[in-house]
């Protein structure tokens, strides 16, 4: 029996905070009554009648119960409405005899069995679903004297199209990149993996919100517990409206003391997909493209899909500059306080000499120096973010003059200076993970801070101080340093190189999978 | 193949593998060579190296019997079933000081060789602080986590150590080596004493029975943890003899720095070799003194078991500042080092040897 451990506890919801909330919503008319007017009249009322909700009445001959139609224009597809439900109402309809009248049971069997032509719908009494499937765009049907409500699927709304992802462009993969409407990712998803045991469990996040959120994972390779695990902490998220998967993450990461994170981020599909592959779960949430993948290990942050998908030498090599690119972006700057302040012997003579002549017209010692480029610089990010398109090409060319020349010619910052906050700039976007390299910023200025005071002593006790945090931190149960320690030496092919993929036959051992073999072993061939 | 586990708070073999390497190889290894040709006056000393190590083999061995007689138990309750409450509840706490004696004779000795090689102005007050704070950290969180740290730090330490002495394959002397076998026989056995005492730190295995998956595999896992280190010290031993000859050696008081001071790097990229070296080595001293924080935080634990955690570390603290600031010069250093060797003596080979005769004898057990 897997043990869980997890050190933050989410709390369940106690049932007590709805009562009296909105002044409509009291238990009497939850459920919808067995006429159709009465039943329609409590909806508009609970909804309070606003504009865009249309009602319809259908009605067929004397002694035939009538019908009525509920949807909120704009959400739903009235041209399919019209099309579909309406006409095969009034087909319905004009096939009954009107000599012997009929119950709207029978009504309800010869729709469902014979006229209704849409794909999708369900039957529900709770006044509660009706509306939240009214609001999300379905379609309500209303027969008389049934005491159920068919919902009918009729969701239609403008998105965006299926484009690249912005944020995580490959030169080498799929162009495709998820968007905000939930049945779109999980359509990219199944597309990419027709495995029949791949499941998608539905919830609604948001009291208010009442966002569709999936759990997606392959029921046939996942560790039950993992699951279990997700769902219970999905199931105690108790939030007005979660607007971004970024506060679904918030919410059930193991930590949130910590700079790195504990679940990452995606926009890719076949990102996703291959996480699902390796036995990973996958949460995607209403009204963003960005899905959620957990558990999250720190080599994942290292990894971009296009390692597997260019040859094994070129995604080793680019693997290796990663780390070094990590290393560079945490430490550069704080290495050149430290050499510049407190060791200067260690700089090969010629170097120092050269340094301490380019330092010869500035007026602050290097800790200053690099605060205020690496602030200046971090400025720059800022506004170019911020900035609309076309104005973010002069911010850069300002910012560059800023930081460049203008700075050194008028002696604030050493020429040196300049060049060690471009290589840590363009180390810390060379990291795949966008979120992983914010938390390696915040860290550079601590070490910064450290080696101001302590020189190479304080960045390497500061390093130990990170090491310690990342040992502790697990990412739901699995350790975050995860190969390397504990260690699983089988994950060792894929963590700093990436071996040919003949070596990657079996997926992550510690993620303890199932079936642990993704090719070649299966059939007992090579 | 091991199954996973989901939040696995366990330490495998691997682990106490890194641990006990860490925790040996420590402080010894900058000094070893110094205070053993101080005695021998000759390359003879590895002989006293190699009885050093194959004891501690011995008693390593000793202590892993003695927590697989009882799995899950610490030495506290190891004590109160082979010799009853009192003296078990007197030895724990003896551990326990000897081990915080241990990190501030460790911590000191940050101090004091940053002080020679890192930087001459900052005052070793301060060091010692910053180090004793970042010890805090390391001990207010869970064991496992520690153990983790060896295994991310044991390569680096270990590749550290094979640069330094590829790159001073230069300045090797095989003169320097001779005359040998010129020592008397019971001076490297009266010397083989002062090599035992850097082969301390398998004695943390007492304490982490608790969090073994497999206490059984401790035996073997500590045994190469002890091997890694004696092979380690006898060929930093035999370069730092073979680079500046017996005298030279004998005379210096971190040989294992000196040697980094001869290192160039090939094309001028960087110099002053030591200072990095030092920098890198400050993760194993880091390393061995958290463990021993750890163990003697344990120990305490073990005996009063309401205290927090975090608490007693922070409480601690200023206990272990004091004691670090006690030493006025290198000697009482030196003298410091002397009185936690013999008490390592005592608590990690006496100790556990009384105890497993005495289990022995009386037959008892421990269940898992």
């Amino acid at each position: 029996m897997p043990r869980i451990m997890f050190r933050n506890t989410h709390k369940k919801r106690s049932p007590i905070r709805n009562s009296g909330e909105s002044q409509s919503n009291t238990s009497a008319d939850d459920c919808i009554t067995r006429s159709v007017h009465a039943s329609v009249a409590s909806i508009v009322r609970l909804l309070n009648a606003p504009d865009d909700l249309v009602t319809r009445f259908i009605c067929g001959a004397e002694g035939t119960p009538p019908c009525a139609i509920v949807c909120i224009a704009g959400l739903a597809d009235l041209k399919m409405i019209n099309d579909h439900i309406v006409t095969s109402i009034q087909q319905a309809y004009s096939a009954i005899n009107c000599s012997e009248p009929i119950t709207g049971q029978e009504l309800y069997r010869r729709l469902d069995k014979q006229f209704l032509s849409v794909q999708k719908y369900k039957t529900t009494r709770s006044l509660d679903e009706i509306l939240v499937s009214l609001l999300s765009g379905d379609t309500a049907l209303l027969i008389d004297d049934l005491d159920q409500v068919l919902l009918i699927g009729s969701k239609k709304w403008t998105g965006r199209s299926v484009e690249e992802p912005e944020t995580e462009a490959l030169v080498r993969g799929p162009r495709e990149g998820f968007n905000e409407s939930i049945e779109t990712n999980v359509i990219l998803l199944r597309r990419t993996i027709r495995d029949p045991k791949l499941r998608f469990d539905p919830y609604r996040i948001g009291e208010r919100g009442k966002k569709e959120l999936i759990i997606a994972y392959i029921d046939s390779i996942v560790h039950p517990a993992l699951v279990q695990e997700v769902k219970r902490r999905v199931e105690s998220i108790d939030i007005d409206d979660a607007p971004e998967s970024g506060m679904i993450e918030q919410l059930i990461q193991d930590s949130f003391l910590t700079p790195f994170p504990l679940i990452l981020h995606t926009e890719r599909p076949d990102k996703a997909a291959s996480a699902i592959l390796q036995g990973k779960v996958v949460i995607l949430l209403e009204g963003t493209p960005f899905a959620l993948i957990m558990p999250t290990t720190f080599e994942t942050l290292m990894q971009s899909p296009e390692d597997y998908y260019e040859r094994w030498l070129i995604g080793s090599l680019i693997r290796i500059l990663r780390y070094t690119a990590v290393f560079v972006s945490l430490t550069f700057p704080s290495l050149y306080i430290a050499l510049v302040s407190f060791h200067q012997g260690l700089i090969p003579s010629k170097l120092a000499f050269s340094i301490a002549a380019a330092r010869e017209g500035v007026p602050f010692p290097a800790v200053i120096e690099a605060f205020l480029m690496e602030l200046t610089l971090e400025l720059l990010r800022e506004a170019g973010i911020r900035l609309p398109k076309p104005v973010g090409q002069t911010i850069g060319i300002v910012g560059g003059l800023v930081i460049g020349e203008a700075a050194v010619q008028a002696g604030i910052v050493s020429p040196i200076m300049v060049i060690v906050v471009a290589v840590t700039a363009m180390s810390s976007f060379a990291i795949p993970a966008y979120s992983a390299g914010i938390a390696f910023r915040i860290l550079r200025f601590i070490i910064m801070i450290a080696a101001s005071m302590f020189g190479l002593y304080g960045i390497i006790l500061i390093h130990i101080m990170i090491c310690i945090h990342l040992s502790r931190l697990n990412s739901f149960g699995i350790p975050y340093l995860t190969p390397l320690a504990p260690s699983y030496y089988r994950d060792w092919r894929d963590m700093f190189i990436r071996a040919p993929l003949m070596m990657l036959s079996k997926r992550p051992q510690y993620m303890a999978t199932k079936d642990d073999s993704k090719m070649g072993s299966r059939e007992g061939g090579t | 193949m091991k199954s996973f586990k989901y939040g696995d708070q366990e330490i495998d073999s691997y682990e106490v593998f890194a641990s006990v390497a860490n925790m040996v190889l420590g402080f010894g290894v900058l000094s070893l060579p110094r205070s053993i040709i101080q005695k021998t006056n000759s390359v003879d000393g590895w002989i006293s190296i190699l009885i050093g190590g194959v004891g501690a083999i011995f008693f390593t061995w000793i202590v892993a019997k003695l927590i697989s007689r009882f799995p899950k138990r610490n030495l506290y309750d190891i004590g109160r079933s082979v010799i009853g409450r009192p003296l078990a509840f007197l030895i724990t706490l003896m551990f326990a000081v000897y081990m915080l004696a241990f990190v501030a004779f460790e911590t000191r000795g940050v101090a004091s060789i940053s002080r020679l090689y890192l930087f001459d102005r900052t005052p070793i007050e301060i060091v010692c602080l910053v180090f004793l704070l970042v010890l805090i950290y390391g001990v207010s969180g869970p064991s496992v986590a520690l153990f983790r740290l060896n295994t991310l730090f044991l390569p680096i330490v270990i590749m550290l150590i094979f640069v330094l002495l590829l790159m001073n394959i230069s300045h090797f002397d095989i003169h320097n080596l001779m005359p040998f076998f010129v020592t008397d026989w019971r001076e490297l056995l009266i010397t083989s004493k002062e090599s035992a005492f850097s082969f301390l730190g398998f004695e943390i295995l007492l304490f982490y029975n608790m969090i073994l998956t497999k206490p059984k595999q401790a035996v073997k896992a500590s045994t190469l943890g002890v091997l890694v280190s004696l092979v380690l010290y006898l060929l930093v031993f035999f370069f730092s003899v073979g680079v500046f000859g017996p005298e030279v050696t004998a005379s210096t008081l971190y040989p294992t720095e000196e040697l980094a001071k001869q290192v160039e790097a090939p094309g001028g990229f960087f110099e002053r070799f030591e200072s990095i070296f030092f920098s890198v080595w400050v993760l194993t001293l880091y390393n061995s003194a958290v463990m021993a924080l750890d163990v003697s935080l344990s120990a305490i634990e073990a005996v009063f078991s309401k205290v927090k955690r975090t608490a007693l570390a922070i409480g601690v603290g200023p206990i272990l500042y004091l004691a670090m600031m006690q030493p006025q010069n290198i000697n009482e250093i030196q003298l410091f080092g002397d009185w936690i060797s013999y008490a390592g003596i005592g608590m990690g080979m006496i100790v556990p040897t009384l105890l497993l005769l005495l289990s022995m004898l009386r037959g008892v057990k421990g269940r898992a």
